[in-house]
């Protein structure tokens, strides 16, 4: 029910072009991010494993024999879920709380928005620029694991300090 | 560019909030306009003028800067 109404809003935001999802999305999102993130976050430092809550079968498109190498297509696969429950609460969340509009979505906000993705691009890249040059092995698939969420994590930091700024003024 | 706006308001004895609902913007874009930190866009900027009831160079002005 929720995901239909979020994509019906979706197909009206890219035809009227804002490409801004509607502000009644962002609590929703926060709940989901945050979710996410503490998950995260007690996978990745304390220990808790992708099979904590058991594995379930997902559909395959490409799965990979771990000891023999040889690639699979359109398989069943079980799979601890844990990681990819994380990744999607992250992903979700990390849309609807950055590119839902704020209250009032006017052209001052829309260009600290602006600025802030530019930023947070930048500061993305420049440190996987830097790892990729500097780290090296599993610490290196580290880093493109934070990478993946890290474009958004800085975009969303940054515009609210903006906001917050913004709002001291 | 320099404006007036923290004038205009005073002279209609109205606050950043107000106005900013008069004109349909955020608290914020008013404050950071009058503070020099964001230039306004021309449909903006008319918008203020047709409030304040001036023409829109009573509001702002080019700077050296500009």
């Amino acid at each position: 029910m929720f995901v239909l109404h979020l994509v019906k809003n979706i197909i009206h935001l890219v035809m009227e072009k804002s490409y801004l999802l509607p502000h009644r999305f962002k609590k929703i999102g926060w709940f989901m991010l945050v979710l996410g993130l503490i998950m995260g976050v007690a996978m990745r430092f304390f220990g808790i494993d992708a099979d904590y809550f058991g594995r379930i079968p997902f559909l395959g498109i490409v799965s990979e024999n771990f000891l023999s190498s040889d690639k699979h297509f359109f398989e069943v696969v079980e799979n601890g879920f844990l990681d990819e429950m994380v990744a999607v609460l992250i992903i979700l969340g990390g849309i609807l709380v950055g590119f839902c509009k704020t209250k009032i979505e006017d052209e001052f906000i829309l260009q600290m928005r602006l600025s802030s993705l530019v930023w947070s691009v930048y500061v993305n890249y420049g440190i996987l620029f830097l790892a990729v040059l500097f780290v090296f092995d599993m610490p290196f698939f580290d880093v493109m694991v934070f990478n993946m969420f890290t474009v958004l994590l800085f975009f969303i930091v940054r515009f609210h300090v903006l906001l917050h700024k913004a709002n001291r003024m | 560019m320099k404006n007036t706006i923290k004038v205009q308001r005073a002279i209609k004895d109205i606050t950043q909030a107000q106005l900013a609902t008069i004109i349909g913007v955020s608290r914020q874009t008013i404050s950071a306009i009058e503070k020099n930190k964001y230039v306004p866009s021309t449909v903006l900027a008319l918008k203020l003028a047709r409030y304040f009831e001036v023409a829109i160079e009573e509001i702002f002005e080019l700077t050296e800067e500009d």
